[in-house]
This record gives structure tokens, C-alpha cells and sequence, in this order.
């Protein structure tokens, strides 16, 4: 294991160097903050790549990509974007075929994180940032992964095709019949925000709200970046769930939509973040992780994606609401895990697909 | 061992005879390709997680409204499209090849171009078209009728939109097939009819119509069969429209927890379906003295239309408009508009997505270079085995030669999404572990073409009289000579259109590569998949217009390479 | 040089043998005719003697040289043959010197001897002007004529024609006939020649062999296959004849129609039922009984038909056998007259078996 006695002694090398002796971990086990050194830089420049699979919006992921690319000349990154649920059947195929094409991950389906960590397929690595400016129940205990994102599902419609008064205000308001037909929704079999998202809906609400929906003629799409899509594009009125930065993106560009953040609590998708044990650019890996939780980066997933960051010193942009002024439904990612067979076929019974 | 070498057994050849070898080299290469698969999907369908034997899957297949109801739409699906294929294509087939219907050329380049589109590609396209809200043309139609915001002309999310869309790219098979075959029919039979009476609209009605129907038949069935086993247009529109077929649900059945099992047993009746239609057609086309068609005769004569020439060819393009015309429009204007429901304009015009396509978004270059990759070899190595298949079996070159035929045919009756399945089954564990290589991909690719190339080949084959290599060979050339002297020069145009139609089988190819691909082998199919399932309309008409560009460039290069067209085929003789 | 021989030659088909216990010996520069009715095994037979099909059964021999055996053939370009096809196979992608040129490039001779014996060829079959044609192009006597010096130019020591002629018109077809042999006398090639056309055979063989269901009937020169058929398949297929049944008599006479005819031929076995064959135009037409003729029967004329040089007659003798007679076209007899009919002796050919 070349790379890990290399990053170990590197390591070692700058602690002893800069010192930083205070990143003593807050918690016993979380292990000690590495930061990005000159080594580090220059064996991921030497692996020249690194293979993130991610589910959030592709021109975002590209984005951040290049913003990494110009920050760190030399490594090149390829971004693999589809929705978290086929990341994370086609990362469980390839670990069945033993293939390690996979360098970094980010899922939007939390209970991932998990069935990974507990597979033994992850790499704990604990940046300067996860260490000193992210509360601590947003980073595993044992540093395999943490919060990269999050963002809500809430409901949104387009204000060309419905005026703000008539706008729906709950999530029990969409059952109204005048919606029929005017509704669109991603799926929980394809994307991970909407498979959290109605964990947290049919726990709050009950199954019979899906039931009541399953009748209102819902246009059906896969990714959770989808229905924001089609509300733009104004093929549907009001999107059902759809995941929060996409329509604030949507929004800042002046497409007529509007957010709605039902009065039942809005669905709040955590996306964590995490590198492979096996990843075939380990150093690339690091250095992109590090740069992923970096205030500079996480301020852009805010700024240009929309995105909600858990970051201490990034700020909310200007006119967006503020996750304190919004209730949310609570989050629970092993209990997700646990469900998510009995989610998904419920689903298809209700919605036929 | 000083004295004379032991007698050579009375009557034996001398030398090695090759056939044996040769066709064990080729058995082999066939099993593996197509046995292989299968026989994991029939292992995985009957066994549970522990490898004990079960019912269950099938038990559940035939039980649970989830499998029963994609499967009856499937079967809709297939046989309206195959219907809605022949009324199409059927018309313009004979207007093309038997009447003094302008420009031709013309129509035949635009059908061509139609079959050179993948299907997904026109199902997005048709997205942008026909969506009941934001489709240009239901805009259109509110705009011209001033009918309310839900009022729509057209809506692509419906069982009818998707009948449409897969019709759409589907009628060029059956327009192929009745075309040749009313090429083919001599003149003379005409002739005769007119002889006895018979004016030119009766002729056409009793003479070349029926002696084409089993073109047409034959047609059908493919277009059934296309239809039946088409993924991407399916999981592009029948999805928010709230159906499954049967390729969509096995596609579902992946998803995780995967269960490759229930998938296996829900590929089957897809199989015994193809199977038992390709019987059918058999024993059908075996009945009747068809075989007619081919004799020699010189240009057949043509059909005066008279005054119905114009109106015959605006049908003609108004179907192509649906396929050509109004898709690549769509995808056009989609390319480079901000907002793709929006009018075209100044403000909404941009280059955003050409460069996002080609300079930011990181899959592309590789996405690129694998597809081309992958083309050029499983048209290469695919056209390759087909014709030694078609060569050994068309002229008995070998025992077992029927045997390889039926390997070389037997892929039609798997669905690629099946195939998927089966070859992800096979090739993730040793000995053979090609996952996550562009060798699974080639072996998908292979198989998947294989038949097609195998049925051009064999029937450019059967055009060289045997004896044409036989005098060739009683002049003294050995076996290998006269293929390359007589053989394979008459073979080349047919060698070269299956070479084409394999690459652009390939490109147009999405169902079993979804199964297949990791990030190092993605091909552009299943990165307009992926960018579909995000809504990203602007960068899909880009790859899409850019796939055509290059699948059309290609096409024109290896039909342009020098030596063709020196020589007008003729059969001498009888 | 080299004669051709086949010995007890049988090739099956599944269970048919198609070709049935042949032998047969050619000597060096004969031209020997398979003669028989479609499907009767000439083509197979010829197929054997090039090589391309090996014999279930027997042997064929070239000179001396052993070249098929049963399972076993040597193959067909080391034998030294040539072959026209019923269906010439010329091959469309060479011009017609290119054609002819081709069994003379295998041979690996230089350009100028090519170009030269090409170039003589073609003036030989008086296809000189059309060197350049491509097939397609040509007449189906062109064609004919192209196969023929295609087959010729290289000198073969055995020529193979597969009813070369079958697919001309009738006045090309004679010249042809005489072509064939005057190149074989100006060559002195072995020749066998397939035909079912038995003018053709009659015109240009110096043996005939004739064929029926896989075996050989009769093998002769052409006189004696015409004036002594041995079977009833031989005279039917050869020249049209009558057939005569009655009970042998003596080992001289059979009694037909209340007559005792006198025949020649094989012997005629007392008591059993014979067949004897006499050709139409062998039976004399008296318009009066000859007095004290023997072999003379009434008859009275069913129809007749104008032929130009030769009236066809359609006669019933007095049992109701009805016999055609060939006669001089000077006189015509009416139908339903009566009319005598002299069989001489010597024309009445008892048949074997
Ligand atoms: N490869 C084969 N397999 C099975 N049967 C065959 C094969 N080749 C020939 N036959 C059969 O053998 C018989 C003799 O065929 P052949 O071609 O020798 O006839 P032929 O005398 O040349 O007839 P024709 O005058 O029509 O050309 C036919 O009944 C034919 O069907
Ligand atoms: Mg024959």
C-alpha cells in the first residue's frame, strides 16, 4: 500500500512542521485532521486524475470541477453524474466485478454512506475544514464521510402558469383536483433526494397522502434535477418535490418559478461526501475531498449551485431563505437505509412505474 | 525410422484439412458469445441467492401486476408499432421503387437518415416537440388557435405518443425490405398482367403488391420485434407517462437491491416471444412459392402516377417530416437556444451548450473516442465473423455448418437489455472478468449486430454462383485464391454495407450498454441517457447532432473508398 | 496421354445415391457425351471427375494417376482440367480478357505470353473485338464463347462441359455444336460433355453414355446407341421410338396384334411378354397389303400432322395400339383410311430385360 505509508509519513511530516497540534480531535475518535500539503499536491499531480461519481446537477458538479482544476493545475477531473440511486447501484456492481474505477463519491442518499461504511469500501480521511468548521454530527464519527451538501425538496410552480394566491402552501394542497394533471415528480428508484424526501413525506404525512397523489395524474421523471427542468420549460405547473438548488439556480437566471416551503416541513436532503479505500488516484482523491469541504468551494456550491452548506464561515446568498426561517423535516438516514426496498416498492405499486 | 516413410492412409488428403479446426475455432467463438450469456440468464431465472433451485421468480412474474401489465403494454406496443410500420412504409416503398415518383434519390437518402438516427435521440427530440405544455408544436397550435394553456394538440407521454415516436425509427426496416424485394421483382411478371388485360393500378394491386407481401411480412415482424426489445425511447417517454414496458421494468429490477434473478425470468418471455415469431415467419414464407422474386430481367418499368406524382410525394415528406425534418429541427434550435420552449430569437440564442458539451463537461472526449472506438472494431470484427460464418455456411464448407448458422442468427431473438443482463452475469467473475472493459461492450456490440451483418452477407453471398469459385478453381486458383480473386471482390459492396450498417447499429446501440458501462467505458448513448435523465436538453441535441455528424462522416468515407462501384453486378447466365 | 476412368464411382445423398455404380473409361481425346433426362446425375458425375465433390464410393482415375477416392478427392486445380458451367460463371468484376486471362496468371506465365495467347484465344472463338466488354454486357452466345476460350486457353488435358449449350437459341445453338468439336479436334483434349439434348450429342460425341436415375443404360458410339438400344429407356430417349409388347413365339418372332412379327436383337424367349422397339420413321406406310409380305399389319390413320419436310402419322392396328409412323410429306393419307404397315425385320429391335 504505497499510498498510505506515503500519506502517513506526509502527514506526520506537516504536523510536526506547521505544528497544528490543536486539530486534536473535539471527539475521542475522530481521526486527526490532515491538511494539504506540497506532498500531497504533488502526488495527485503525479496521478494527474480523479473519478468523482456524484448526483448533484451536472453543470454544478462540472463547476466545482473546475474550480479544482484551476486551483490545482495538474489533476484533471472526471465527472461521473447520474442519479445517486444508479451511483449507487453501478458503484455496487463494479465492487462486485472487483473494479475500482472510483475515486470520490458524493450521493445525495445519506444511507449510502452507510451500507458503504459498514462494507468497509471507504477511506476515513478527516480535512482541516471537517475538523475545525463543520458541527460535529456532520461528520462521521469515524471521518468515512461527511456532509458535503444538503438541500430541500420542497414544492415550487411556475408564475406563468399559476398566480401566487392560487399556489399551493402545503403539501396536503397539491390533492386538490385543480392540480390534476399539473403536477410533476421525480422518483425515489432513480434519485436519492427524492427517495429521502418521501421517507420523510410518508413518516410525517402517512402513505395515504402518496395514495391520494398516486391519482392526481402525476408526470413521472427519474432525477430529482428534473422536475425544476420541466417547470422551466413550463410542461408541467408545480413540481412536487425536485431538489431546492436546482430551482434557486433557475430562479437567480429568471425563470419564472417560485419556492414553496410546505407548511408541513419541508424534506431536508443531507448529500455527504467520501473517498474509496481502493481509489485508483488515493492522493488526487484526498487533495479533491479537502477541496470539496474548503470554505472557498462550498461557498460556490452555495453561491452558484444553490446549494445549503453545513460550513461555519459560508454565507446564505442574498435573497434566499434562510434554513433557520424554514421548517424542516428531521432527517434519518439509517432508518432510510432500513426502508428503502419497502419505499421503493410501495412506490411503484402507488405510481405504477 | 531410416526406411520409407509409413503409407499416408489410401484417399487421405495430405496436409492438414483446416475445416475442422476452423469450424471448432468459430463453434467456440459463437457459444461464447451468444450461449454463454444465455445460459447465465437460464441459470440466474431458476436459482435463489444461494444458488438452490426455485419457481419463485417466475411464479412471480406470473402473478404480480407489476410484470403482467408492462408486459401486455409490450406487446400492444410491438404490434401497433409493427402495424403503424407497414402502413407507412409499405406505400412509400412501392412509390419509391415502382413508380415515376420525383426525386427519389431524395426520399431514399432522408429514410436512411432516418434509420441512422438512434431512437432516444428522436424520443428527446420528440420531447421537445410534443410535450402537451412546453412542446413547440402544442405552442404552436395555442398560439395559432388561441386554445387555453392545458389544451394540447399533441402528447408525446402516451402510449400513442411512444407507438409514434418508436414507428418513427422503425419504419425504415420494413421500407428497406419492401423496397429490394419490389426491386427485385422482374418486370416480365408485370408485363404478363399488362398483357392480359391488366390496367397499370390493377397490376400493381394483384401482381407486385402480393408478390412483395412477404417483404412486407417479414418487415412487420422485425419491426414487432424492434419495437418489443427497444429500451431508450421507452424509458424516455413511458416513464412520465406513468407505464413500463418490459424493457424499462428488467432495467428497474436493477436498481438497488439488483436482483438479477427476477430479471433474468422477465427476459425470457421475450425470448420464447422472438423465437417463436421467427418460426412462424418460416413456416409461412416456407409455404408459398415465393422465391420467384429474383429472376433476371432488365429495369423494371416504372408506374406512371400521372397527376398524383406531387401529391404522392408530399406524403412521402410529411412522414419524413415526423422523422427528419421536425426531430432535427427540434434538436437543432435546442442546441443553440437558452430556453428550448422558448421562440428562437436573438436573446435566446447562445453557444452555451456546444461549449459546455465540447470544452467543460469532462465525459465527452472520452464518451467521443469509445463510441468511435467501438464502432470501427465491432463493425470490423463483427463484419469479419459474419462473413466467414456466411461463407462457410452458404457453400457447406464444413460440418456443422447449420449449426453455425442458427449461433449466427440466434442474437435476434435477445433483446439487448437481456443481453446486458446476461453478459454482466458472465463476465464479472472469473475466468472471464471483462466488466468494466470496452471488451464487454465489443462482445455485446458483436453479438447484438452479428445476425444482421450474418443475414447482408448470406444474401450477397448467395448472388456469387458457387460456380463462379469453382471455375476458379478448376483453372487452377486453391480455395483461398479464388475467395480472394472472385469471392471477396463481389462481395464488397455487401461486405461494406454490412460494415456500415454494424457501426451504425453500434452507435445507435443504448440498451445493453446501459448495463454494461463503467465511467472508463461510457458511450455516447448512455451519456445523452444520463444527461436525459437530468433534463439537460441543450447539451443532448449537441452530442446528438454531433454523434450524426460523425456516424454520416463515416459512412460517406468507407463508401468512398477506391475501387468501388467499377463493375455493375450481373449475374451472367441464368 | 491422360484417358479418364471411373470405376464403380456412387455418390450419396443421404440415403439416394445419385450417382450409382458408374464406370466408365475415356480414352485420351475422345469427346464423350453424358446424356439422360433432368436430375438423372450428369451434373454430379461431372462434379466428381473435376474434384469438387468427393465420391462415396469408387474411383476416378486420370492416366494413371489416382485423383478420387471414396471420401477423398484431390482437389480441383491440381488436376489439370478445365470446366464450362451450365451457367459459364463468368465473373462479373473482369473484363472478358481479363476472364480469359485469368487460368493463364495462376499459371504464372509472363505478360506477353498471356497478352499473346489471350489475344489468340479470343480470335479463335472470334470474340476478339470484345476484350474489354464486361460479361454483363455480352449476348448469352458471347458469353458462351467467352466461358469457352476461358476453359481452352489454358491447355487442360481434360475439358468438363456442363450443358454448355442449354441456354442459346436453336440456330446458335448448331454453330455452337459444332465449335465445341471442331476446338476439340483442334486440340485433342479429353472432353466430357453434359447434355440432355441428345442432337447435341448425337452431332458431337464420339461416345455417348447414357444416363438414367444415376447409372449408365447404354454406353456406345452414337450409331450404335441409336440403331441398337439395348433397353426401352435407351430407344424412348434416343430418337423417339415404338414400342411393341407381345408374347415371344419362337426365339425369332413375337405375335402382336394377331401377327407373328419377325424381329432382330436379342433373342426373344418362347412364352414371355418381349418388347420391341422400331423407329417411326423405320415403319413403311402401303396404301395396299403387299402381297405375301411378312411382318406387314392392317391399320387405319387417326390423324396425321404436316411437317414441312415429313408427315407425322398417328396409326391403330387392329388391337388398338396406336403407333407413330414418319413418312414423306409428298402423299397424304386422310385420317380414317385404312393403311398397311410393313415392320422390316432387321428395324424391329427385340430389347433385353
Ligand atoms: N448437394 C446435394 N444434396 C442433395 N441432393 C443433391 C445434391 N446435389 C444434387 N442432388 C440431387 O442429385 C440428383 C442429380 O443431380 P444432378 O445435378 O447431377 O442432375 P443433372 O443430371 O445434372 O440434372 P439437370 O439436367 O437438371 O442439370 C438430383 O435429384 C438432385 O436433386
Ligand atoms: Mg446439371
Amino acid at each position: 500500500m504505497h499510498g498510505t505509508k506515503f500519506t502517513r509519513r506526509s502527514f506526520l511530516l506537516a504536523s510536526s512542521a506547521l505544528g497544528i497540534s490543536v486539530l486534536a480531535a473535539p471527539l475521542a475518535a475522530l481521526p486527526a485532521a490532515a491538511p494539504v500539503t506540497p506532498q500531497l499536491i504533488e502526488a495527485a499531480k503525479k496521478e494527474g486524475k480523479i473519478v468523482w461519481y456524484t448526483s448533484v446537477d451536472l453543470p454544478l458538479a462540472q463547476k466545482v470541477a473546475q474550480a479544482f482544476e484551476a486551483k490545482y493545475p495538474g489533476v484533471s477531473v472526471r465527472v461521473e453524474r447520474t442519479g445517486a440511486e444508479r451511483v449507487f447501484q453501478r458503484i455496487g456492481q463494479e465492487y462486485s466485478a472487483k473494479i475500482h474505477a472510483v475515486d470520490a463519491v458524493n450521493s445525495s442518499d445519506a444511507a449510502h454512506l452507510l451500507v458503504w461504511k459498514r462494507e468497509g469500501i471507504l477511506a476515513p480521511y478527516v480535512t482541516e475544514d471537517m475538523a475545525k468548521n463543520y458541527p460535529p454530527e456532520h461528520v462521521d464519527p469515524d471521518g468515512m464521510f461527511a456532509s458535503f451538501r444538503a438541500t430541500l425538496s420542497p414544492i415550487a410552480y411556475n408564475t406563468k402558469l399559476v398566480d401566487a394566491g392560487e399556489a399551493p402552501k402545503s403539501f396536503k394542497d397539491l390533492l386538490d383536483p385543480k392540480w390534476s394533471g399539473k403536477l410533476v415528480k421525480s422518483h425515489p428508484g432513480y434519485s436519492g433526494s427524492t427517495l429521502t424526501a418521501t421517507f420523510q413525506t410518508a413518516r410525517d404525512l402517512g402513505w395515504s397522502y402518496f395514495e391520494a397523489l398516486s391519482k392526481q395524474k402525476v408526470m413521472q421523471v427519474q432525477s430529482a434535477t428534473e422536475p425544476p427542468k420541466k417547470l422551466s420549460l413550463g410542461e408541467r405547473a408545480v413540481a412536487v418535490d425536485g431538489v431546492e438548488y436546482v430551482f434557486l439556480q433557475l430562479i437567480e437566471k429568471g425563470n419564472p418559478i417560485a419556492i414553496v416551503y410546505p407548511s408541513e416541513g419541508t424534506p431536508l436532503v443531507v448529500g455527504p461526501s467520501a473517498i474509496f479505500k481502493n481509489a485508483p488516484n488515493p492522493n488526487a482523491a484526498r487533495l479533491f475531498h479537502s477541496f470539496l469541504f474548503s470554505r472557498e468551494c462550498q461557498q460556490l456550491i452555495v453561491d452558484a449551485g444553490g446549494l445549503r452548506s453545513f460550513h461555519k464561515e459560508v454565507k446564505d446568498k442574498e435573497g434566499r431563505t434562510p434554513l433557520a426561517k424554514i421548517k424542516l423535516m428531521k432527517e434519518d438516514a439509517e432508518a432510510v437505509e432500513k426502508q428503502v426496498e419497502e419505499i421503493k416498492s410501495k412506490y411503484t405499486r402507488l405510481f405504477k412505474v | 525410422m531410416t526406411t520409407i516413410a509409413a503409407p499416408l492412409p489410401r484417399g487421405r488428403p495430405r496436409g492438414i484439412d483446416l475445416s475442422r479446426p476452423v469450424m471448432l475455432g468459430l463453434a467456440a467463438v459463437l457459444c461464447v458469445l451468444i450461449v454463454l450469456p444465455v445460459s447465465q440468464l437460464a441459470w440466474h431465472a431458476v436459482v435463489d441467492r444461494d444458488g438452490a433451485p426455485t419457481l419463485e421468480n417466475f411464479r412471480r412474474l406470473w402473478s404480480d401486476p407489476a410484470f403482467v401489465e408492462p408486459m401486455l403494454t409490450t406487446l400492444t406496443l410491438a404490434t401497433s408499432v409493427s402495424v403503424a410500420c407497414c402502413v407507412v412504409a409499405a406505400p412509400i416503398g412501392w412509390l419509391v421503387a415502382r413508380t415515376d415518383l420525383p426525386f427519389t434519390g431524395v426520399v431514399r437518402a432522408l429514410v436512411m437518415a432516418s434509420f441512422v438516427t438512434p431512437p432516444f435521440l428522436g424520443a428527446v427530440a420528440w420531447e421537445i416537440l410534443a410535450a402537451p405544455n412546453s412542446g413547440l408544436l402544442n405552442q404552436w397550435y395555442r398560439s395559432l388557435t388561441g386554445a387555453g394553456t392545458d389544451e394540447y394538440l399533441v402528447n408525446v407521454y402516451s402510449m400513442g405518443g411512444l407507438i409514434f415516436v418508436i414507428a418513427c425509427y422503425t419504419f425504415p426496416y420494413v421500407f428497406v425490405l419492401v423496397s429490394n424485394a419490389l426491386d427485385r421483382i422482374p418486370s416480365d411478371l408485370e408485363d404478363a398482367s399488362a398483357i392480359l388485360g391488366g390496367r397499370t393500378w390493377r397490376t400493381a394491386a394483384r401482381i407486385t403488391i402480393p408478390l412483395a407481401l412477404p417483404a412486407l411480412l417479414a418487415g412487420g415482424l422485425v419491426a414487432f420485434l424492434q419495437a418489443m426489445i427497444l429500451f431508450g425511447s421507452p424509458a424516455i417517454l413511458a416513464l412520465p407517462a406513468g407505464f413500463h414496458t418490459m424493457t424499462t421494468k428488467i432495467w428497474s429490477l436493477f436498481q438497488y437491491p439488483p436482483k438479477p434473478g427476477l430479471a433474468a425470468a422477465a427476459a425470457l418471455p421475450l425470448l420464447l416471444i422472438t423465437i417463436v415469431l421467427l418460426r412462424g415467419q418460416q413456416w409461412l414464407m416456407g409455404r408459398r412459392g415465393y422465391t420467384v422474386v429474383g429472376g433476371r430481367s432488365g429495369r423494371p418499368r416504372p408506374t406512371a402516377l400521372g397527376l398524383l406524382r406531387w401529391p404522392a410525394l408530399g406524403l412521402c415528406l410529411a412522414v419524413l417530416a415526423c422523422s427528419v425534418f421536425l426531430p432535427y429541427g427540434a434538436l437543432v434550435k435546442t442546441a443553440f437556444s437558452r430556453v428550448p420552449s422558448q421562440p428562437v430569437s436573438f436573446d435566446n440564442l447562445t453557444l452555451q451548450h456546444v461549449r459546455f458539451v465540447l470544452f467543460e463537461f469532462s465525459g465527452t472526449r472520452l464518451a467521443l473516442q469509445n463510441t468511435f472506438l467501438l464502432g470501427v472494431l465491432s463493425a470490423t470484427l463483427g463484419t469479419g465473423l459474419a462473413l466467414v460464418v456466411a461463407y462457410l455456411s452458404g457453400r457447406r464448407a464444413v460440418p456443422g455448418h447449420r449449426t453455425l448458422a442458427f449461433l449466427a442468427t440466434a442474437p435476434v431473438s435477445i433483446p439487448g437489455i437481456v443481453l446486458g443482463v446476461g453478459l454482466f452475469l458472465s463476465y464479472t467473475r472469473p475466468p472471464f472478468v471483462l466488466y468494466g472493459t470496452l471488451w464487454i461492450l465489443l462482445i455485446a456490440y458483436i453479438t447484438i449486430e452479428l445476425p444482421a451483418a450474418y443475414q447482408q452477407l448470406q444474401s450477397a453471398l448467395k448472388a456469387v454462383h458457387p460456380e463462379l469459385e469453382e471455375a476458379s478453381r478448376i483453372l487452377g486458383a486453391t480455395r483461398l485464391q479464388a475467395l480472394g480473386h472472385v469471392t471477396a471482390p463481389l462481395l464488397r459492396s455487401g461486405v461494406i454495407a454490412a460494415w456500415c450498417f454494424v457501426f451504425i447499429g453500434t452507435m445507435r446501440e443504448l440498451s445493453a450498454a446501459i448495463m454494461l458501462f463503467t465511467a472508463d467505458t461510457k458511450v455516447i448513448s448512455v451519456v445523452i441517457f444520463d444527461l436525459n435523465e437530468s433534463g439537460d436538453l441543450g447539451a443532448i441535441s449537441v452530442l446528438g447532432i454531433a454523434m450524426l455528424l460523425i456516424t454520416f462522416a463515416v459512412v460517406l468515407l468507407v463508401n468512398r473508398i477506391p475501387g468501388l462501384g467499377g463493375w455493375r453486378p450481373a449475374r451472367p447466365g441464368g | 496421354m491422360a484417358s479418364v476412368e471411373l470405376a464403380g464411382l456412387t455418390k450419396r445423398y443421404g440415403a439416394l445415391a445419385v450417382v450409382d455404380r458408374v464406370g466408365l473409361r475415356i480414352e485420351h481425346g475422345q469427346l464423350v457425351c453424358l446424356l439422360g433426362p433432368s436430375g438423372c446425375g450428369k451434373t454430379t458425375t461431372l462434379r466428381l471427375i473435376a474434384g469438387f465433390i468427393e465420391p462415396s464410393e469408387g474411383e476416378v482415375r486420370v492416366g494413371d494417376r489416382l485423383v478420387s477416392s471414396a471420401g477423398w478427392a484431390m482437389e480441383p486445380q491440381k488436376r489439370n482440367m478445365s470446366m464450362i458451367f451450365q451457367s459459364y460463371a463468368l465473373w462479373p468484376h473482369m473484363t472478358v480478357a481479363g476472364n480469359v486471362a485469368y487460368g493463364l496468371e495462376l499459371r504464372r506465365l509472363d505478360r506477353e505470353t498471356i497478352r499473346r495467347k489471350v489475344q489468340a484465344m479470343l480470335a479463335t472463338t472470334r470474340m476478339d473485338a470484345y476484350a474489354d466488354r464486361y460479361p454483363a454486357d455480352l449476348s448469352g452466345g458471347q458469353q458462351q464463347r467467352v466461358a469457352l476460350a476461358r476453359a481452352l486457353v489454358v491447355e487442360p488435358e481434360t475439358l468438363l462441359l456442363d450443358e454448355p449449350l442449354s441456354n442459346l437459341d436453336t440456330n446458335l445453338r448448331e454453330e455452337m455444336r459444332f465449335e465445341v468439336r471442331r476446338l476439340h479436334d483442334e486440340y485433342r483434349y479429353t472432353t466430357v460433355y453434359v447434355t440432355h439434348d441428345q442432337a447435341e450429342a448425337m452431332t458431337t460425341a464420339d461416345q455417348i453414355v447414357v444416363m438414367n436415375a444415376g447409372r449408365i443404360e447404354q454406353a456406345g458410339p452414337p450409331e450404335e446407341i441409336y440403331y441398337r438400344p439395348r433397353s426401352e429407356f435407351v430407344a424412348q430417349f434416343i430418337g423417339g421410338t415404338n414400342i411393341l409388347r407381345g408374347k415371344g413365339l419362337d426365339g425369332r418372332h413375337l405375335s402382336f396384334a394377331g401377327r407373328a412379327l419377325r424381329c432382330s436383337g436379342a433373342d426373344v424367349p418362347a412364352g414371355g411378354t418381349i418388347a420391341v422397339s422400331i423407329r417411326h420413321h423405320d415403319i413403311r406406310l402401303l396404301a395396299a397389303p403387299p402381297p405375301g409380305a411378312e411382318n406387314v399389319l392392317e391399320a387405319r390413320i387417326a390423324r396425321q400432322v404436316f411437317l414441312g419436310s415429313v408427315r407425322d402419322y398417328l396409326v391403330e392396328v387392329a388391337d388398338g395400339t396406336q403407333l407413330r409412323v414418319v413418312a414423306p410429306a409428298e402423299h397424304s393419307i386422310e385420317s380414317g383410311s385404312p393403311v398397311w404397315l410393313h415392320l422390316p425385320p432387321e428395324r424391329c429391335r427385340a430389347l433385353a430385360g
